[in-house]
């Protein structure tokens, strides 16, 4: 019975919503600029898709999603690593590196839009910046957080350098690397929104900002579920190449 | 010699050598601003940072920016924290509530925080109580999240003591459950903490009428004055700061107390 009871109320929660949503919107308590129904909204995604308006935007988006993370992501695996692997680079560019990581990124980007104007490189350029701490500072922190024991073992076995990384340094760092790289790309996904909806001029952002210009309220719930949609859907994927990654560690 | 060597190595000041990123940094920033050129524009110099700084300080516009700011992340802390503990708490306790809450919870924390503003914008125009609802509901998932964790994951043995004593279901909760569950509540309200000032920063510069240090950086941006915006940069970062900091010295607290419970 018990089971029974949990899949009625977890599918059912959220089709009572829906439900709810729809029939407040059928008897018209409030007029359709404040809200509209389920169905106008799957009607406006309908729209979206045919006038090519919806792969448009996506596609800006997630190319812009792809350069943005890719370099900040390997450019903050780089630094994590040559800050925690050299004491003198550590020295150097340490304290810097702990100064700015105070800084939420959005508040960069005003600064960004000055110096770079509110072009491509502007975007990319934040959201490498969104990508880069989480990852510096996980590679940072593992390659710290590896035993010194580790490292005597393969000195005792006068292991060469390549097997000292191949086989110590990267099987003990990679599960929170990758789950620096996880956490980066969620930022990334939320940055890129940020200064999408700032800078309106393409993207996922830019359709929901000219919906809520326009009062296409219907336009701007499909902006909203999208976002929700691709978030998750990135999170999963990488979810998944995470647990393929690290299947040696339950084997 | 050996002697020698370890007495140079005593007194080099190590920390001085992380001061040489920043400090080639400014100079190659103020050079630039100096000599003027095809980014002159953009670049400042550095006294007129400190102009800045002291003009805005003057005024009181800092001071009136910073205060909202603050007061906005704040209260956001307070509501979005406090409807997230509870909304925790009835998910923790109860399994109904559990499994008719938790999908429609996943689903909603889903969609990038700042994404909400176009909609939530829609329906309580582009002041402060649009700013409210964003930075509040930016607290909300977080405590949700470690105040439900935190019941789910009181111990078995502790829940049998309550059931040998006859304990009443407000009495588990008081004695045994919401104690136990501390540690891991303070944990999503410091990780709101820091989730508010972020979305504090966010919001006012998507809605950039009325005050706040985002407000203001945003308008600066649209006049250029570069001096204007990095001030404030300099101050989101100082709070930043003292909000991470806050959070280690606290939440060291917070564990001593429980290691010395268990």
């Amino acid at each position: 019975m018990k089971p029974d009871l949990k899949l009625i109320l977890s599918v059912g929660s959220p089709l009572l919503l829906l439900i709810v949503w729809q029939a407040v919107t059928a008897f018209k308590l409030f007029p359709p600029e404040v809200l509209v129904s389920p169905t106008a909204v799957i009607a406006a995604f309908g729209e979206v898709i045919t006038t090519g308006e919806l792969q448009r935007h996506l596609s800006e988006s997630l190319t812009r999603l792809a350069g943005g993370f890719t370099t900040g992501a390997s450019l903050g695996l780089l630094f994590g690593l040559a800050l925690a692997l050299s004491k003198t680079v550590e020295r150097v560019f340490g304290p810097t590196f702990q100064a700015l990581r105070q800084v939420p990124v959005l508040a960069f980007i005003p600064m960004l839009i000055l110096l770079l104007g509110i072009d491509e490189v502007f975007k990319i350029v934040i959201i490498a910046k969104a990508a880069f701490f989480p990852v510096a500072l996980a590679a940072y922190d593992s390659v710290k957080g590896v035993p010194k024991s580790y490292f005597e073992v393969s000195s005792l076995y006068r292991a060469p350098w390549w097997v000292l990384i191949s086989k110590i340094l990267i099987p003990a760092t990679i599960p929170n690397i990758l789950a620096g790289v996880r956490l980066s790309l969620t930022r990334s996904w939320l940055v890129l929104v940020a200064a999408e909806l700032i800078v309106a001029d393409s993207g996922l952002g830019q359709m929901m900002e000219m919906g809520r210009q326009m009062f296409r309220l219907d336009i701007v719930m499909v902006g909203v579920i999208v976002a929700g949609v691709i978030g998750f859907a990135l999170d999963r994927l990488f979810q998944l190449l995470q647990a393929h990654a690290l299947r040696w560690k339950t084997a | 010699m050996t002697l020698k060597t370890l007495n140079l190595n005593a007194f080099k000041p190590v920390w001085l050598m992380g001061l040489i990123p920043p400090v080639l940094f400014l100079l190659w920033w103020d050079h630039e601003a100096v000599k003027g050129g095809a980014n002159a524009l953009a670049f400042v110099s550095l006294a007129q940072v400190g102009q800045a700084l002291i003009d805005m300080f003057a005024t009181g516009e800092l001071g009136l920016s910073y205060g909202s700011s603050l007061g906005r992340a704040l209260s956001g802390l307070l509501i979005g924290g406090g409807i997230g503990t509870l909304v925790g708490i009835a998910m923790g306790l109860s399994k109904p509530i559990e499994w008719a809450a938790s999908p429609i919870y996943n689903s909603f924390r889903q969609v990038p925080i700042l994404g909400w503003l176009p909609l939530i914008g829609l329906w309580f125009g582009s002041g402060d109580l649009s700013k409210l609802i964003i930075v509040a509901l930016s607290a909300f998932y977080p405590t949700v999240l470690y105040t439900f964790e935190g019941l789910k994951q009181v111990e078995a043995r502790l829940l049998d003591v309550a059931r040998v004593y006859r304990l009443s279901g407000w009495q588990t909760f008081w004695r045994i459950q919401w104690p136990a569950a501390l540690p891991s509540i303070f944990t999503g309200l410091f990780q709101a903490l820091a989730f508010t000032w972020i979305s504090t920063i966010g919001v006012e510069l998507l809605f950039s009428s009325g005050a706040g240090l985002g407000a203001m950086m945003q308008q600066a941006q649209l006049q250029a004055r570069l001096d204007i915006v990095l001030v404030c940069i300099l101050f989101v970062g100082l709070t930043g700061f003292a909000i991470n900091f806050l959070i280690k010295r606290l939440s060291q607290h917070v564990l001593s107390w429980r290691s010395i419970r268990a």
